[in-house]
């Protein structure tokens, strides 16, 4: 994605790269995997509609209008396009720059502008602040602030996302950040050593998920590093169209983790590991080729992580449990990541797998979809309930914690007894003390 | 223009959620999946019903709007695209299987109905529908009737039209035309079934469909076979079948492809290889069990570098899905894929590639050819860069010698992408002048005033200049 030269009629500021939209022959195999096309049936809201509209702005046949910037962000850049797509077309991508163009071209108000500066570049780009700002919330839960809010109408006045997001709130521990030592040695024959990239939403909301991650780790032989001193992996801001403080975060964690001397940088979050495998690209304009192909080589899910090691599977105590798998889309699309957890699960003694239908269909959480299109991302969550209750499962893994949160949202609100849990809390499970 | 009112009009006949007139909707509507063709609508309707195609049909009649209907837009030669821009007919929202018929083995269908969800529902009730064009993933049986469409299995079980046993139409007189039926025999007067096969919406807009079903095969085997060089791959597809053995499939792939298709799937094809073939008998097991055996000596005979026989059904399936996806594979090296369709009699198979090669030398440009070396069917394509001019005239070059080979061969322009907009010059030089004349008494029959898909097939009556198309493709003048 170039910088310079301005294509059509974008801004010269991080627009699409001709070529990557030229790619596409137009042939529609995008149509059928796109969750907001099946929603819609409008073609201007699937992929391949999606990249004609970027292409028409490219040839100045269209100006970026305001119907360009709702594509762009109605998008919920889940990838399975990228998957199914024969030509190597990444409209995902193409609408991830497009994005960044729609704030060029539509600035947010005043009191918005601040808002998003104030979260996507002093909050999240400060691990301090952030575990700080949770305190308020671990308060409301603690105290009792919650059960009277849920119990009185308060929620229904405000905004529809307002109450979706109350109510999505897992329940809240101590950031795991502070607690976490820099380094936690291996259990058993060492087999290698590793750094834990750890996730601000894992940190915050699911401390107790990258716990068991880091404990699995150290079982299956692994000394863990964990430098205190990381920062957002910069997947908030891509999203949200901030591509120049997702390359501040990018350049810092990349100094930060190749100065360690680790086989793997491992993380449990499928938004970071998608984010930190697109350094290469989003950082390739400074140079340092080797350096972005080695620290891109060393990025891996931990689930890709030990399917590629080999589970050690000794020693591992059964789980007798029904149970099936929801592919995050930013972990089998993005990072083409699919056999391997499926694998991992089905290698833990005692488990009875059951295949999930559409397991790769997005469920509707999609970063910040599920709190701006409320109706929509509901009606993608329940396509996905569907398949989850025919399973009979009693277990719903997944691997992300965007998902993660819609899920068990989701099975609460349908009155569904499912528990989702991470796949390493699977593993934990497995893991004697 | 289309006129406030109108479209004031239409939104009470369809739904405001039916009708679409932002340009970004209009935009997106404009195209199908031929390279370097797209041309903006007036406005876009989506009916659900007959009676919607039918208040659509009127109201655009009315405001003098020609009318294109469109399915899925995964058409291979413009048919779909509004090159006189007025109304696009969208029949994907009339998406319903109303019946399988499984005393009378027949499916009728609405025309937006996908081609594969067609192939599934059928299959749960132990039928079988066989066509299965490249998209049927994608493509719509509407689609799929209008440009007769072929795929696959045409080699033993034929294209769309051996299937299509009734359909209704919408005429732009207004009336509803219902023809043929579930009688496996119908002689009674003209068969407009088969003249509205393959008609590319110039002749009505069909809105159900009714097709015939057969039992499924009850074995198969399927063959990947690799040669170090594509004539000997013609040679053995050409003796396969002199040898009375007519497979469900025979695919080809030359080496282009293969490492495009191998790019993007990953299953270990041979990059060194010049072709491959993919072969499936099926069919009673005593038949498929002869039969494969005859095809294995003749692959032996001709010395193919391997020969596979594939495992199960799941690895069978994934190489039919491989092969499905070479088209668009293809695009991953230039920007643009111009495609072709030439189809010659099946014994001047290692000729035509002969020809291909020849061609592709002369002009100096880089061509991936696949197809259904079976039906004779072969999909050269160019890959190239729209913006490169002196390339696309070197492009366009290479198919104007093709052609007038494949011709001379007793060959045709289209096997089973249809005339559209892309060969009309080429279909005058196969048919000659008397032939396009009888073609377009035919049309005016059906449609007096050429509201329905106009610049389409035929050559003159095409007041679209090149202006209307976006440079890089090959237009009729």
């Amino acid at each position: 994605m170039s910088h310079t030269d301005k294509l059509g009629n974008f801004t010269s500021e991080d627009a699409p790269d001709y070529g990557d939209v030229l790619q596409c022959m137009r042939c529609g195999f995008c149509l059928p995997t796109c969750p907001t096309f099946a929603l819609t049936g409008r073609e201007r809201s699937s992929p391949r509609g999606r990249v004609a509209l970027a292409r028409a702005v490219a040839e100045q046949k269209l100006e970026f209008t305001e119907s360009v910037r709702e594509e762009a962000f109605f998008c919920l850049d889940c990838r399975a396009c990228t998957t199914a797509c024969p030509s190597g077309v990444r409209a995902g991508e193409v609408m991830e720059v497009c994005r960044s163009q729609a704030h060029q071209f539509f600035p947010p108000k005043h009191v918005g502008k601040t808002f998003r500066a104030f979260i996507l570049q002093k909050m999240l780009t400060n691990p301090d602040l952030l575990e700080t700002s949770m305190l308020p919330a671990r308060l409301y839960q603690k105290l009792g602030i919650q059960w009277l809010v849920r119990h009185s109408q308060l929620l229904k006045l405000g905004p529809e996302w307002v109450a979706k997001a109350e109510g999505m709130m897992p329940e809240l521990y101590p950031p795991l950040r502070p607690q976490l030592p820099d380094v936690v040695p291996a259990v058993g024959e060492q087999r290698g050593r590793v750094a834990f990239f750890l996730g601000c939403i894992m940190t915050l909301m699911y401390p107790e998920v990258s716990r068991q991650t880091v404990r699995a780790l150290t079982h299956q032989g692994f000394e863990v590093v964990t430098p205190k001193e990381q920062k957002c992996c910069g997947a908030p801001h891509l999203t949200e169209g901030d591509r120049s403080t997702t390359r501040s975060l990018a350049q810092h964690n990349l100094d930060l983790f190749m100065a360690l001397d680790v086989d793997a940088i491992v993380t449990d979050c499928a938004g970071c590991g998608a984010a930190l495998k697109e350094y290469e690209e989003l950082l390739e304009e400074a140079g340092k080729h080797d350096q972005l192909a080695a620290f891109r080589g060393k990025i891996k899910d931990v689930s890709e992580f030990l399917a590629e090691q080999g589970l050690r599977t000794d020693g591992l105590q059964p789980v007798e449990k029904v149970v099936t798998y929801h592919e995050p889309c930013h972990l089998c699309h993005a990072q083409g990541v699919s056999k391997q957890p499926r694998d991992l699960i089905r290698a833990i003694p005692g488990i009875d797998y059951r295949e999930l239908n559409e397991a790769s269909w997005c469920c509707g959480s999609a970063a910040t979809f599920s709190l701006k299109y409320t109706g929509e991302s509901q009606q993608i969550l329940d396509r996905k309930l569907d398949n989850v209750k025919a399973t009979g499962a009693e277990l719903l893994v997944t691997a992300n914690p965007g998902c993660h949160l819609q899920l068990a949202w989701g099975l609460k609100q349908a009155g569904m007894t499912q528990r989702v849990v991470h796949i390493t809390e699977l593993l934990g499970m497995a893991t004697p003390d | 223009m289309i006129s406030k009112t109108a479209t004031q009009h239409l939104i009470d006949k369809l739904g405001a959620a039916n009708v679409a007139c932002e340009k970004e909707d209009l935009l997106v509507l404009g195209y199908d999946s031929t390279p370097g063709i797209h041309h903006l609508p007036e406005v876009a309707v989506f009916p659900t019903t007959t009676e919607g195609v039918l208040a659509a049909m009127e109201i655009a009649q009315h405001e003098g709007l020609p009318i294109v209907p469109r399915g899925s837009g995964t058409g291979l030669s413009g048919g779909s695209v509004p090159v006189k821009g007025g109304m696009v007919l969208c029949l994907n929202r009339m998406n319903r299987i109303r019946e399988i018929d499984e005393e009378n083995l027949t499916a009728t269908v609405e025309a937006g109905v996908v081609t594969l969800d067609l192939f599934n529902a059928v299959a749960g009730k132990g039928l079988f529908y066989p066509p299965d064009p490249g998209s049927q993933k994608i493509s719509t049986l509407g689609g799929n009737v209008m440009e007769d469409a072929g795929g696959l299995r045409g080699l033993k079980y034929g294209v769309t039209r051996d299937y299509v046993m009734a359909l209704e139409c919408v005429l732009p007189d207004g009336s509803i035309l219902t023809t043929g039926g579930k009688s496996v025999k119908d002689v009674a007067g003209y068969s407009f079934k088969d003249l509205l096969v393959g008609s590319e919406g110039t002749l009505g807009i069909i809105t159900e469909i009714t097709v015939k079903l057969i039992p499924p095969p009850k074995d198969k085997r399927t063959f990947l076979a690799y040669f170090n060089d594509v004539r000997t791959a013609g040679e053995a597809v050409s003796k396969i079948i002199a040898a009375k053995i007519i497979p469900s499939t025979m695919e080809i792939m030359d080496k282009a492809t293969i490492n495009c298709v191998e790019d993007y799937v990953k299953i270990g094809l041979p990059r060194q290889m010049a072709a491959l073939l993919l072969i499936e008998v099926d069919g009673h097991p005593a038949m498929v069990e002869e039969e494969a055996l005859g095809v294995k000596t003749i692959l032996e005979q001709v010395k193919a570098a391997e020969i596979h026989v594939a495992k199960s059904a799941e690895e069978a399936g994934s190489l039919a899905a491989a092969r499905r996806t070479a088209l668009s594979a293809l695009a991953r090296v230039r920007p643009t894929t111009l495609l072709e369709d030439a189809t010659v009699p099946r014994s001047r198979l290692a000729e035509t590639f002969a020809e291909i090669e020849r061609l592709t030398a002369k002009y100096g440009l880089t061509v991936g050819t696949f197809g259904h070396a079976g039906d004779g069917n072969l999909h050269p394509t160019v890959l190239c860069d729209e913006r490169n001019s002196d390339e696309m005239h070197r492009a366009h070059a290479f198919y104007d010698d093709l052609y007038d080979q494949v011709l001379a061969w007793g060959g045709t322009v289209s096997g089973e992408h249809g005339i559209g907009l892309a060969k009309k010059e080429y279909l005058a030089r196969q048919i000659g002048a008397g032939g396009v004349k009888v073609m377009k008494r035919i049309k005016r029959a059906f449609d007096p005033k050429g509201i329905l898909n106009p610049g389409k097939i035929f050559v003159d009556d095409d007041p679209c200049t090149e202006a209307h198309i976006e440079e890089g493709f090959r237009v009729s003048h």
